[in-house]
């Protein structure tokens, strides 16, 4: 049987559609199979009350590389992406701090806490500014691979030498600093107010399974200096609608240049032939071929459950199965009928419309959250972080009524009586999130219409997110560049030939990038296979 | 005048002295107590009764350090086999974790199936990686920025060992490394006290718990540069060191207490004694803490700014407690009557040890302590009197920082706390106790003079190792001021006996 397909990609995902429209737009013939009914696999908006769009899963936008906004025309096909510039902190004593883009009022709102501090953060904005650039053409190639001396990686290696040529020792060593130390220690270094410390430090645990205090999340710090919207350095940003919509931005420019789109799709295995990968079995048995496939599901569900352990050899599939994915998070999206004050700031007020609210009231309070995951428990006082999107983007409410995103840690998957029994303390969670946030808004819980709450359990089995992790696999240092997803497999090819790899659980990793999409497109392109 | 003087008569000062003193050079070592040894100084607890110094764990002095001193002439002779380790447990006798894998197996797999396969593969892996680890850590720190071609040469010859252990285990290393040690083991074995136990050198000197990421590197460095015990322990070495130190003509000066750094023009001039009198010499090799040596005993403003802002940021935040007992019999762990163990760590599981961390967090002590015991009688008979022991216990997590203070009630209540996990899993120890003391990191930072109370002189923390340590600009021994170093465990390769900082030190100044 012919071939009908150059390629057939597995999952409608950020990640799948990118890899899917770069190969489109280089002319060849894609294939994209949705299991869920709707497109965006974890980057989804979905009514799920009648006028009310949540976006489910990933809230915010920010490291979305601008190259595949150009290459994909994606401001052609609906991106838009509205800048998030503020960020409130209220503590638990009513005081709060609020940062923006504003250098004098940052000075004023941390100086109340320490003049020193205050004479510090535009320091500090710089030298994170700084370290981001160097840490960013990293993120934007194929990772070197040190078992493999080929040409490829004397390349790549050459290529990164020459940019940390000019630099000093202490950049250098600053560099590694980040690589290494918890976000902490390493705001310690230049911050001495907790109050300046706990907030800031928060960007260095979304996601992970890992605390404020852990080495390890300082990296994860960088992230935030890394966002970029249209070229500019701008940290976070709301897309209009709905995070969906970038998602499906990216599915109308594939299918403009010629891919086929299907949901309702869901794969059940990859077709074998042989040690080959000749297309997929979809659940209600069809059988589809192609020249390659494609997987954009995470590494466990992509191994295990698509291939099977018994076609992997032992090793790599030691590799897959202690792959680490613990999820570590949840979401809880609520229905407002109005809005409360929050940390002193009326509902009104452009703090709240253009920014975040980040429930990080110390770091002794972070710890603590992270202790209850430690043990298999959901934090009984979470860290959490809110957007209400409504307030920038009216058309995802009824008019007057406003949702709210709230992105929870820590919520392992792990409980301590087991993932299932998520089901029986889904409620309890969202009482929890609901009862903190009651503390630093008032009034909240009346005004809620409804509340749709999502554990890691749900991550797992409504977006298909193994383990519910939201990156596809922790991005802990020892499962980054050419360790993820696995020692030597790091470069979107696999041990089973003509499948390939392109979801977040390759490098350069989760988050709404779409780079290991565009890389593996590339990679695949370059390699003329297809 | 002296060519030079030594700041601290513990094993690292010792040891840059006796080479120095080797090379021709007139060297006295300044000790502000009243005995050599630093943390390795013995005492008695009680008559009869004699305990290690703060620190008890001699396997990580190599036999090349003692030859290339000639310290086997004085007297130093190391055990012919690495101590074996009990993994003490509260319920049952727990497992004795032989270096040697395969004395193990029998009972590791008795434990659990399969246990005893998984711990001969894990030592077989740090057999594999162990000359390229040790070779690492016993050679001065790399340069990350290679000036000449011998250290170019250094940084290439680093890089093809580790090439050169093979695909497989080189990628195994760089994957462990940076991971935690509760991930590493819990991977690698299938009951929890394995996991428990191999994972007590991830949290000695680092503010973490075994859960945190890269204390898994700490488990590697610790196996890696472990070996035979020296007979006798610390004061043994710290007694074979002063004896060579005297032979080779150095001189030691007891009660003799440091206040400042001389400096003159940029360069080193000498020191000034607490008494108030002063030293010349053109080189100072200061083996006390980096925080103490740059910061306290060196005036305001002798250093670049950029310098002291990173000494300012070294973490030194002690953690370990050290409590000594003196039994009126033998210390019998559970179910092992008639057997002697010199060493034992106490943790049923990583979570305890994690938990017991949690309380640090937040300038508590814990209250189910993580212990590392050491039995020293065992060794040495002479120690204690007949048929009895003496015991020595570093105990986790005693912040130096405790919420309230550490006063007379907060060192009682911690102590007991650690005599409740001991009696645990050796049960009736508490009844045989004929005399006690407990040293808070606030003591040990009294009585030995190290900032924090950090065993280590500085936190064992990726950020802080290699040619981070102590801070980038003072990781080659020598500082911005001419003629002054730094040889103590606040440099590499880092806190324990091994004796290479003091080594490395004057290797750096012997062929400057």
């Amino acid at each position: 049987m012919a071939d009908t397909y150059d390629a057939i990609v597995v999952g409608g995902g950020h990640n799948g559609l990118t890899c899917a429209a770069y190969l489109a737009r280089a002319g060849r013939k894609v294939l994209v199979l949705e299991r869920r009914p709707i497109l965006g696999g974890a980057t989804v908006s979905e009514q799920i009350y009648p006028g009310f769009t949540f976006s489910s899963c990933s809230y915010v936008v920010s490291l979305l590389r601008p190259r595949i906004i150009r290459d994909l025309e994606l401001s052609k096909h609906g991106l838009e992406i509205l800048p998030l510039d503020w960020t409130l902190s209220p503590f638990e004593d009513g005081e709060s701090l609020l940062r923006g883009p504003d250098p004098e009022m940052n000075r004023r709102n941390i100086a109340r806490f320490s003049p020193r501090d205050a004479e510090r953060y535009p320091r500090f904005g710089q030298a994170m500014g700084e370290l981001s650039r160097l840490i960013k053409p990293i993120i934007e190639m194929p990772t070197p691979e040190p078992s493999k001396l080929d040409l490829g990686t004397i390349l790549s290696v050459l290529r990164l030498a020459r940019r940390f040529r000019g630099l000093d020792e202490d950049a250098i060593a600053a560099q590694l600093k980040m690589l290494t130390m918890s976000a902490v220690d390493f705001l310690g270094e230049w911050f001495e107010s907790d109050r300046v410390i706990a907030p800031m430090s928060v960007s260095g645990i979304i996601g992970t399974f890992l605390g404020v205090r852990s080495p390890g999340t300082a990296y994860v710090l960088l992230h935030h200096y890394m966002g970029e919207i249209d070229g500019a350095f701008r940290a976070w940003g709301l897309q209009k609608g709905g995070t969906g919509q970038v998602a499906l931005a990216i599915a109308r420019s594939a299918r403009a240049h010629g891919a086929e789109i299907r949901t309702d799709s869901p794969v059940a295995s990859i077709l074998m032939q042989g040690d080959e990968a000749r297309g997929v079995v979809l659940e209600n048995g069809d059988e589809l071929r192609a020249r390659v496939v494609i997987s954009a599901a995470d590494p466990r569900r992509t191994f295990l459950g698509l291939v099977g352990e018994e076609r992997l050899e032992e090793g790599f599939a030691k590799q897959i199965k202690r792959f680490k994915l613990r999820g570590s998070s949840g979401k809880v999206n609520l229905a407002l009928d109005s809005l409360p004050e929050f940390g002193g700031y009326p509902a009104d007020s452009p703090v709240l419309r253009g920014g975040d609210i980040t429930i990080a009231p110390s770091v002794d309070y972070l710890e603590r959250a992270y202790d209850d995951a430690k043990y298999g428990r959901f934090s009984r006082r979470p860290c959490m972080d809110c957007v209400i999107p409504s307030l920038t983007d009216p058309s995802v409410a009824p008019p007057g009524k406003h949702v709210m995103s709230v992105f929870v840690q820590y919520a392992p998957y792990h409980l301590k009586e087991g993932p299932a029994d998520w089901e029986n303390q889904r409620e309890a969670f969202g009482d929890a999130v609901i009862d903190t946030l009651e503390q630093f808004a008032p009034g909240l819980k009346n005004r809620i219409l409804h509340r749709h709450v999502l554990t890691p359990w749900d991550l797992e089995q409504t977006y298909g997110l193994t383990e519910g992790n939201i990156f596809h696999g922790e991005l802990s240092l020892e499962q980054l560049a050419f360790m993820r997803p696995a020692a030597g497999w790091a470069r979107y090819r696999t041990p089973i030939r003509k499948l390939w790899f392109c979801g977040s659980g390759a490098h350069p990793g989760g988050g709404i990038m779409a780079t290991p999409g565009q890389l593996c497109a590339e990679t695949l392109l370059r390699s003329r296979t297809v | 005048m002296k060519d030079a003087i030594i700041i601290g008569a513990g094993h690292n000062g010792l040891v840059a002295g006796l080479q120095l003193a080797k090379a021709g050079r007139s060297v006295t070592i300044l000790e502000r107590a009243g005995d050599v040894g630093g943390l390795c100084a013995a005492s008695t607890l009680h008559p009869g009764y004699r305990v290690p110094g703060l620190l008890h764990d001699c396997s990580g002095v190599r036999h090349d350090v003692a030859h290339a001193l000639g310290l086997a002439r004085f007297g130093l002779v190391f055990e012919p086999q690495p101590t074996p380790v009990l993994a003490a447990h509260s319920q049952h006798r727990g497992a004795l974790l032989h270096a040697d894998a395969r004395a193990s197996h029998a009972e590791l797999e008795a434990l659990q199936r399969g246990d005893g396969d998984a711990y001969v593969a894990w030592r077989g892996f740090l057999t594999r990686i162990q000359g390229f680890v040790a070779r690492v850590m016993n050679q001065p720190p790399p340069a990350i920025r290679p000036r000449s071609l011998a250290e170019a040469w250094g940084l290439a010859r680093t890089v093809l060992g580790l090439r050169r252990l093979g695909k497989a285990d080189m990628l195994e290393l760089m994957r462990v490394a940076p991971m935690s040690a509760a991930d590493w083991l819990e991977e690698s074995f299938a009951d929890p006290l394995l996991a428990a136990a191999l994972a007590a050198p991830a949290v000695t000197g680092a503010f973490l718990g075994p859960r945190g990421a890269g204390t898994a590197a700490n488990v590697l460095l610790y196996e890696c540069a472990r070996g035979p015990e020296v007979r006798g322990g610390p004061a043994a070495l710290c007694e074979a060191l002063r004896s060579a130190f005297e032979a080779a003509g150095g001189r030691i000066q007891l009660e003799a207490e440091v206040s400042e750094i001389l400096v003159e023009r940029g360069a080193v001039a000498g020191v000034r004694l607490a008494q108030g009198s002063t030293l010349d010499a053109p080189l100072v090799v200061a083996t006390c803490d980096p925080r103490r040596a740059l910061l306290e005993l060196l005036g305001p403003g002798l250093l670049p700014l950029s310098v002291e802002e990173q000494v300012d940021c070294v973490r030194m935040r002690g953690t370990t407690a050290k409590v000594n007992l003196a039994l009126d019999g033998r210390l019998v762990f559970r179910d092992r009557d008639g057997e002697r163990h010199a060493r034992a760590v106490v943790a049923d599981h990583v979570d305890d040890i994690e938990r017991a961390f949690d309380a640090a967090k937040y300038r508590r002590c814990s209250e189910q302590p993580h212990l590392d015991v050491s039995v020293p009688s065992v060794a040495d008979a002479s120690l204690a009197p007949e048929g009895k022991d003496v015991v020595s216990i570093l105990a986790h997590f005693a912040p130096h920082d405790r919420e309230g203070g550490w006063d007379e009630a907060a060192r009682a209540a911690f102590g007991a706390s650690v005599v409740d996990a001991l009696e645990r899993v050796a049960p009736g120890t508490k009844d045989r106790i004929v005399a006690s003391e407990v040293l808070s990191p606030a003591d040990i930072e009294r009585r030995y003079g190290v900032s924090g109370g950090h065993i280590g002189h500085g936190e064992h923390a990726l950020d802080q190792l290699l040619f981070m340590r102590p801070t980038r600009a003072l990781a080659q021994y020598a500082t911005p001021i001419r003629g002054l170093y730094l040889g103590g465990s606040g440099s590499h390769p880092g806190g324990g006996v091994t004796c290479r900082p003091g080594h490395l030190a004057a290797q750096a100044i012997l062929g400057s």
